[in-house]
């Protein structure tokens, strides 16, 4: 196997889903603020998880938690009870970004395998140094901002691991540094695991269509049979200079299969796939198109087509490979 | 809200759906509820507090809708005429074919709302929490009617095999190809 197919598991049941889709990893999380897709009945209890990586091992295949928030000042019971949870359940990585968590993990399970999170924003060859000499971090998940070309110099300069996501929901923003989400609900998925929290969001139709609100404030409208987007700020339609436009970003889903191979060559270790908010049906069809896109490439063979296989999938109806080309230098 | 989804019952179909004909179906969907309460507990600890919420589903090809309070062994469900006026916490509005499709997992949520195939207002929390829990159940047919065994297999295959069948007929949404 060239390339290791993480992919996303919200529940238990996404995680059966993922695996028997032919995942090779799955990550996921607990049912807390301890990682960054904290949403109403989502995520696993500690029994949950170590159920899951029964089944997962069973299988063939890797569980990695996500414990990737940054811990509250002297507040901190939550992301250890979490560390030690995912250890006792038999996890093969705990995905980490806070540098407090880090240190306990390292200090206070040594076997534990350490993966640092997108949330961590490590993207030079200096910063990801720091996390490996210091915690024994073992792979870095790339931040969403670089190229294919930047990516493999990094790669040179580096001496562990690396994982870039491929497909799903994209964010214009540095990870683990955007607080947009916070001067509108109080919430980031930084600190308390939720971008744009649910309880802040509504849809209110109309003659003239749906409007967004986030804890009152419009964010967006969008006509009968117009493609609709997550409800978060780095993708509303704002009106600046007189004119109405997504200031910052369109709904647009990433979708990078087409570089798979240039990932590999710039020294990808592992490809990700983001959605553990997403259902059984997203996992399902996802995680079989990448597997045959990998295995294609592994054979030597033809492109698989991702894009129009998964053209309903995505958000806003539209699909971009991103900073991977960085197509507008 | 939109008055057109893809995927909608055919009009001749609606016809014969005269609403009376599914107003008993409320109690007995509330005993298939709590029957499967008692059964997987796990899935309405998944649900919280949101249990009790009310959440409103309007099948836009029929005349009738179903107002649920998913609340463990205590749930409730009623089938109501549609134009009687109801408040509910939450709204969920689409296609016969494509609501069923959320229940057993067969479509995204998140992909039908981008597509328009669903609408929803009212508490998003609420919904999401539903959602989750539904996805984690891995509901099938045969938890509805109570068979389990062989007849619980046979029901499933059969009913899945006929919403897959009626969802092609009608035009439904296909998992991952866009609407």
């Amino acid at each position: 196997m060239s390339l290791e197919l993480v992919c996303p598991a919200g529940t238990p049941s996404a995680l059966r889903a993922a695996v028997e889709a032919g995942a090779h990893s799955v990550y996921c999380g607990f049912r807390d603020e301890t990682n960054a897709r904290n949403f109403p009945g989502l995520n696993f209890s500690p029994d949950e998880l170590v159920e899951g990586v029964r089944f997962a091992h069973a299988h063939g295949a890797k569980v990695l938690v996500a414990i990737n928030t940054f811990a509250k000042a002297g507040a901190m019971d939550a992301w250890k009870a979490a560390l030690a949870n995912a250890e006792k359940a038999g996890a093969d990585a705990v995905i980490l970004a806070d540098l407090a968590v880090l240190d306990h993990a390292a200090t206070h399970h040594p076997n534990l395998r350490l993966h640092l999170s997108v949330q961590a924003a490590a993207a030079t060859p200096e910063a990801i140094a720091f996390y490996a000499d210091t915690f024994g971090v073992k792979r870095v998940v790339m931040p969403r901002v670089l190229s294919v070309e930047e990516i493999a110099k990094l790669n040179a300069a580096i001496n562990v691991e690396t994982e870039a996501f491929v497909f799903g929901g994209l964010c214009p923003m540095t990870e683990g540094r955007c607080s947009l989400s916070s001067y509108a609900t109080g919430k980031s998925p930084n600190l308390t695991g939720v971008c744009s929290p649910p309880e802040h969001v509504a849809y209110t139709e109309d003659r003239n269509g749906t409007a967004t609100r986030l804890n009152g404030f419009t964010i967006d409208r969008f006509g009968a049979g117009e493609q609709a987007g997550y409800p978060t700020l780095c993708k509303g339609r704002f009106v600046a200079g007189g004119k109405t436009s997504y200031l910052f970003e369109d709904p647009v889903s990433l979708n990078a299969a087409s570089l798979i191979a240039a990932l590999a060559k710039a020294g990808i270790t592992a490809l990700k796939i983001e959605g553990r908010q997403r259902g059984k049906g997203y996992v399902t069809e996802v995680v079989r198109t990448f597997r045959a896109a990998v295995e294609a490439i592994d054979a030597g063979g033809t492109e698989v087509e991702v894009g129009r296989l998964l053209a309903g999938l995505v958000e806003g109806g539209r699909q971009t490979s991103g900073a991977y080309k960085k197509t507008w230098r | 809200m939109a008055e057109h989804f893809r995927g909608e019952l055919p009009k001749i179909l609606r016809l014969l759906a005269a609403p009376a004909g599914f107003l008993p179906l409320g109690p007995a969907l509330t005993l298939a509820v709590r029957r499967f309460a008692r059964r997987k507990p796990a899935v309405f600890d998944r649900l919280g507090d949101y249990g009790k919420c009310s959440f409103l589903i309007e099948p836009s090809d029929l005349d009738v809708c179903f107002l649920m309070v998913p609340d463990g062994t205590r749930a409730e469900v009623k089938c109501l005429r549609r134009r009687a006026s109801q408040h509910a916490d939450v709204t969920v509005r689409g296609p016969l074919l494509v609501l069923l499709g959320l229940l057993d997992g067969t479509f995204d949520g998140d992909a039908l709302f981008f597509n328009r195939a669903i609408a929803v207002s009212g508490r998003t929390d609420a919904l999401v929490a539903l959602r989750n829990a539904i996805e984690d159940a891995e509901l099938t047919p045969a938890d509805f009617v109570g068979a389990t065994g062989g007849l619980g297999r046979l029901v499933d295959r059969s009913v899945i095999g006929g919403l897959g069948l009626a969802r092609r007929f009608t035009g439904s949404p296909i998992p991952g190809e866009p609407s």
